[in-house]
């Protein structure tokens, strides 16, 4: 239980200016493009806000999700960049203003919304009593409150162990992370049921909680290589970070890109094969018009080309090959929640344009920015974490 | 003793920090026919070594890729060409379904066969006649020692040096490794008389055993009991009926199956009346009656209806289907004719079906037309 | 008992040196066996006679004599099957799972648990061969040309199943041999007898601890950790399909799959650690099976078991989405109908008693854990049940229901396949190092050089 302080390499810097710059300037952009296609598509608008709402939920608790699960595996190789982590998942707290769009709009977004409708269907009469906005936005905002509570409790015990080097933090830690673990569960599945499997209120899939977790849990650590690489790179992070660091994130990055493709696919193919038209016609909305290019497409860009990137050994230690697969990974995410809510809203027809594209710009914008501020105020590396000196050590 | 050859000198050391030290000595010193032992894989010895990395990799990306195309191919063959069955409304190549069975035998061709290639090819292995085998060398090193062996053929082997080397860097025991009588003449076992022998016995006895199986076996008790079933048999004897038979005549009143009665059997006027052509007058209903009507009724009647066959002059000749008679017949009374049969025209209900005897009627109507064309017709 | 995280927990308490691990694994195989052993290997045998002569007379009079009927077509026989492939899990699990995961505190229990996959895996295999009614024909499960001209339907669960469990036991076997083949070589060089001494010879390949092999070795033991993981995963995710691609509602739901692993790990992991509790004692190994191990795994059991927790809530909450009253009255069933006994034996012992091991007190407690798991592990059994009894006893038709029990000769097959188990696993300790002797070696304190640059 030593409280000495434990001499590491690493020396407290800002994000480059110009990065910073590239943010604030992505924000901006971004944030016009958003009012601009308020004002020319509202509908279409709150439909985009749905994505990128999943997309950011998914990025930020997931990221959560990997310092709680760092903290009870006892992970060694990680210590150094649960920081950045933590620092993703600070998100969390802007989420909901991507909510609003939506939930202002609830009737442009959710069928199961519009009382004409329940009034006629007796599948959505008897969902009533889950999917109704009251109860909706009742339980998404308890879910949202929880979860910021779990991100101060866990990463200021995080930043308060980088002056006082207190192992009983890390055991503080451990215990709020296992408490974590099943709320997480709970919640993320309920997000998922709320927000992407609502939007067809008449299907259904015990796995699709499962599903949007796999999407998760990639996409928060892509989005982790991608900065610990970047960071590393220009020398913000601890010196003496080598290949079998970077290892770990390239294995599980590949791990899960199996993971995701194994659920897909279990999904497609229970449903393709019992051939219930009750099951399969949201498969189906997503096999006309021009969606089977695109269904097509995400066996691509989200399981055959990162699995390509990520399979030789050498290849989960390369820095330029994990930051090309973090990167495709980003992408395949956004566009799997794409996929996953768009064919809702337009069947037959593809509709890719501007629109879709203005939440992105600025969620990235957004998120370089939240990043250059939170660099300024707390180290990127959690110094006082009494694993740190053994992760240094840490070899294959 | 006779003098034996020299195969190696090895030298057993302590820790993993010395097999360390010597190992990138020995490489250094530029020795390539060396070897290291140890009980356990020691980190770091690959690189001092300056092994180069491991390809079994690659062989493990071939065999996986091949087992995939492999299944795929055959499932593709058996399912959708050899003996294609619609199952479960699916396509006969249903991939969606196809993909366990290909990701299984992926999995088992990579593995199991990276493993043979490494047994056999990378580690020329099962040998159990090597020089180092039976040693006091080999017996330290499988329980705590760690060992470096420097074989003589090495072409800057020097006895005196090696010694030296392995005194310089510590060893515990130096010890000298000749060959065994018969290990000297090392082949590859396959080709070995006792192991071809072997593989004859197996083939003896697999098949040997397959035939008694499939052959004599399975029509022993209990196996044989869905063999003899409490049923009756084809062209059999049976007590049940008086006569004996086991096959019995169908029922009285017993139709074939597909059956439709004719009801204007001996009434051809109320055939004529009641029975209309169902069939229009397409392309397609109309070149099914030519052929039916070139198949079955021009022997007789000519190809043209005209009664002109080779059997035109024969008695009583086939009469020309253009007569004024013809012409003025309901499409149900020629259609009569067809099924029952008149004089000795024979009745052609069994070798055509309605669709097809319609389709006749429709073509001799055609011909019919043909000889008594209208003026409007030509438009 | 409080943890120092700037330490390194040691694998292997104590630092013992080199050979006395390769004193103390290979001991017991050169000892005769004890009245202890005897005693043991006559009751594992008792029970694997049962379950041969009630299998005899299942072949000799056919399935008729288990309780199968119209509409519970499936029974113990695939209840079994499921369970003991759940059980073949954790070895593989332990073995390439927390190897690819580079945990190192599998080293002590990898070689038993793999050994436990291949047993429970044979045993399991054992269940659709006999369940065709007539066995000698399963050769018919494997696509070949014969006179009939036919294939086997590529598209069935069922033949999947054939590939799975057939390439899950050769994969497992192969990774299992590999592993073995350094330290049959060790045998080979401590044999004192000479029959003992060719036999470990033929075994061992001719292995020499080269380290030009070693530096193979260790790649192929990462393809092959690599392969089995999604393997493992693939088998039980197929065993899952059998039912799921049926239109049976409480059959058909997309997580069977994940849930049926999640289960399949949790059921291994307790049978693991109920007998590595026994092995740890008798063999003297508390120091390379530590506590700490133990821990770990009941760690383990906890997650997968809230996993399997979640299913449950998952497709209880679905079959109420879905507004299918058919789905829904399934699970209503479950819980309230004929089977009720069997669903409510099912939740306590999955969901409620594992959740004991939240406590550390309970968690490292040798008598709590082991009674968690055997309670899992009935539970587990009791779960397979749920599945498919009560569905198949609630068919479409009202007029087709039917209620299910099974006869002597379901449980004494049962009976059996336990002792089939148990004695190849006891036959195992003698024969073969239960612990991997050169694993250990690798993973002690003092086992690798202290300076060594990258690699």
């Amino acid at each position: 239980m030593s409280s000495d302080e434990i001499k590491i390499d690493y020396t407290k810097k800002e994000i480059p200016s110009g990065f910073s710059r590239l943010g604030f300037v992505l924000l901006i952009i971004g944030l016009i493009l958003v009012i601009l296609s308020f004002i020319t598509d509202y509908n279409r608008t709150t439909q985009n806000s749905v994505i990128i709402f999943t997309f950011l939920t998914s990025i930020s608790i997931g990221s959560l999700f990997l310092v709680a699960l760092e903290y009870l595996a006892g992970a060694v190789w990680s210590v150094p960049f649960r920081r950045i982590s933590e620092i993703i998942s600070f998100i969390i707290f802007l989420i909901p203003i991507f909510a609003l769009p939506s939930l202002l709009n609830f009737h442009g977004v959710f069928h199961w919304s519009h009382p004409e409708a329940v009034a006629n269907d007796k599948l959505l009469q008897v969902k009533a009593p889950y999917l109704n906005e009251t109860f909706f936005v009742i339980r998404n905002i308890v879910i949202f409150v929880i979860w910021w509570l779990f991100y101060i409790f866990l990463t200021g015990n995080s930043k308060k162990q980088d002056s006082t080097y207190d192992q009983s933090l890390t055991r503080k830690n451990i215990k709020i992370s296992a408490v974590f673990m099943p709320f997480f569960g709970i919640s993320l599945t309920i997000i998922a049921i709320d927000w992407l499997m609502s939007l067809e209120p008449h299907w259904f899939s015990t796995i699709f909680g499962v599903y949007y977790f796999a999407g998760t849990i990639l996409s928060a650590l892509a989005c982790l290589t991608l900065m610990v690489l970047y960071l590393n790179e220009k020398g913000l992070l601890v010196k003496g970070l080598t290949k079998d660091h970077y290892y770990s994130l390239g294995a599980l990055m590949f791990a899960f890109v199996n993971f995701w493709a194994y659920i897909a696919f279990s999904q497609f193919m229970l449903i393709w094969y019992a051939n219930l038209p009750e099951e399969t016609f949201w498969f189906i909305t997503r096999w006309q018009g021009g969606w089977s290019y695109l269904s097509y497409g995400l066996i691509f860009i989200h399981f055959v080309i990162p699995y390509a990137i990520l399979l030789p050994q050498p290849a989960k230690m390369d820095p330029f090959r994990l930051k090309l697969a973090a990167i495709i990974i980003l992408l395949a995410h956004f566009y799997d929640l794409y996929w996953l809510s768009m064919p809702s809203f337009s069947k037959d027809v593809v509709l890719f344009s501007w629109y879709e594209i203005a939440f992105p710009i600025l969620a990235i914008g957004l998120f370089i920015t939240i990043f250059s501020i939170k660099s300024k105020k707390i180290n990127l590396v959690p110094i006082g974490d009494p694993k740190i000196k053994r992760a240094m050590e840490f070899k294959l | 003793m006779s003098d034996k050859k020299l195969y190696s000198i090895t030298a057993l050391f302590n820790t993993p920090d010395e097999i360390s030290k010597a190992a990138e000595v020995v490489t250094n010193e530029g020795f390539k026919k060396f070897d290291v032992n140890t009980p356990y894989p020691v980190h770091g010895l690959s690189s001092r070594m300056k092994l180069k990395p491991s390809t079994l990799g690659y062989f493990a990306l071939a065999l996986g890729l091949s087992g995939a195309a492999i299944a795929l191919l055959f499932m593709y063959w058996t399912m959708s060409i050899d003996y294609p069955m619609i199952i479960g409304g699916k396509p006969f190549f249903a991939l969606p379904a196809f993909i366990p069975v290909t990701f299984e035998v992926t999995v088992l061709l990579a593995s199991v066969g990276t493993v043979l290639v490494m047994l056999f090819f990378f580690f020329r292995l099962p040998n159990n006649s090597h020089p180092l085998h039976d040693t006091e060398y080999m017996k330290k090193v499988s329980v705590d020692k760690f060992g470096v062996s420097i074989e003589a053929k090495d072409p800057i082997f020097d006895a005196e040096k090696v010694k030296q080397l392995f005194a310089s860097l510590g060893a515990e025991k130096i010890e000298e490794i000749y060959y065994d009588e018969e290990e000297i003449n090392h082949k590859h076992k396959i080709f070995e008389p006792r192991f071809i022998a072997f593989l004859f016995v197996i083939a003896i006895v697999v098949s040997g055993g397959t035939y008694f199986t499939l052959n004599k076996l399975l029509y022993m008790s209990p196996f044989n009991f869905m063999l003899d079933q409490h049923r009756i048999n084809p062209q059999t004897k049976t007590n049940i009926f008086a006569d004996g038979f086991a096959m019995r005549p169908p029922v009285d009143g017993t139709v074939a199956r597909g059956t439709i009665p004719y009801l204007y059997k001996d009434d051809p006027e109320k055939a004529g009346m009641l029975l209309s052509n169902p069939l229009l007058a397409t392309e397609e209903n109309l070149a099914l009656g030519q052929k039916k009507f070139n198949t079955f009724c021009s022997p007789c009647h000519g190809y043209f209806g005209a009664g002109d066959s080779r059997l035109n002059g024969q008695f009583p000749n086939p009469p020309s289907l253009h007569s004024e008679k013809l012409i003025q017949w309901q499409d149900g009374r020629i259609y009569h004719v067809i099924q029952v049969g008149q004089n000795i025209m024979p009745s052609y209900s069994k070798q055509l079906t309605e669709n097809e005897k319609w389709a006749i009627v429709l073509y001799i109507r055609a011909l019919q037309r043909a000889l008594n064309a209208k003026e409007d017709d030509l438009k | 008992m409080s943890v120092d995280y700037t330490r390194e927990v040691s694998v292997i308490e104590g630092n013992p040196s080199f050979s006395a691990v390769n004193e103390l694994i290979s001991r017991p195989l050169d000892e005769r066996p004890d009245k202890k052993f005897y005693f043991a290997l006559a009751i594992t045998l008792s029970m694997l006679g049962t379950g041969a002569v009630c299998l005899g007379i299942t072949f000799w009079f056919g399935t008729g004599v288990w309780g199968l009927n119209n509409p519970v077509g499936w029974a113990f026989d695939i209840v079994n099957f499921v369970f003991w492939v759940g059980i073949g899990h954790a070895g593989t699990l332990i073995s390439a799972i927390l190897f690819l995961f580079r945990q190192r505190w599998r080293t002590g229990i990898a070689r038993f648990a793999e050994g436990m996959t291949i047993f429970a895996v044979m045993t399991a295999g054992l269940f659709p061969l006999i369940h065709t009614g007539r066995p000698w024909l399963d050769g018919y499960l494997l696509p070949y040309p014969n006179q009939h001209h036919l294939w086997v339907n590529f598209t069935s669960p069922l033949l999947w199943d054939v590939f799975a469990v057939s390439t899950y036991f050769t994969v497992s076997f192969v990774f299992w041999y590999i592993g073995l083949m350094p330290d049959f070589a060790n045998l080979r060089d401590r044999a004192k007898s000479r029959i003992k001494k060719i036999i470990y010879s033929i075994f061992s390949l001719g292995w020499r601890h080269s380290h030009r092999h070693w530096h193979h070795y260790e790649m192929i033991y990462l393809i092959l950790a690599g392969f089995a993981t999604p393997l493992v995963l693939s088998v039980h995710t197929i065993v899952s399909f059998d039912f799921a691609v049926s239109i049976l509602p409480g059959w058909h739901t997309t997580i069977f799959p994940p849930y049926f692993v999640a289960g399949a790990v949790f059921s291994g992991f307790a049978m693991v650690q109920n007998v590595l509790i026994f092995i740890r004692k008798i063999f003297n190994m508390e120091h390379i099976i530590t506590m700490d191990t133990l821990e770990k795994m009941n760690k383990i059991m906890l997650l997968t078991g809230s996993m399997v927790g979640y299913a449950y809530g998952m497709e209880f909450f679905i079959a109420w989405y879905g507004g299918n009253p058919i789905e829904f009255f399934v699970f209503v069933n479950r819980a309230f109908g004929d089977y009720a006994w069997s669903y409510w034996v099912m939740v306590s012992c999955n969901l409620l008693f594992p959740q004991l091991f939240w406590f550390k007190k309970i968690r490292t407690n040798i008598k709590a854990m082991f009674v968690i798991g055997v309670l899992v592990n009935v539970g587990m059994w009791f779960e397979r049940f749920v599945i498919i009894v009560t569905t198949l006893s609630r068919d479409f038709l009202p007029s087709s229901w039917g209620f299910f029990t099974p006869t002597i000769f379901d449980l004494g097959i049962l009976i059996g396949s336990f002792g089939l188990f148990f004695t190849l696993l006891l036959l195992f300790t003698k024969t073969l190092p239960v612990v991997s002797i050169a694993e250990v070696k690798a993973v002690l304190d003092h086992a690798q050089p202290k300076h060594h640059h990258g690699e």
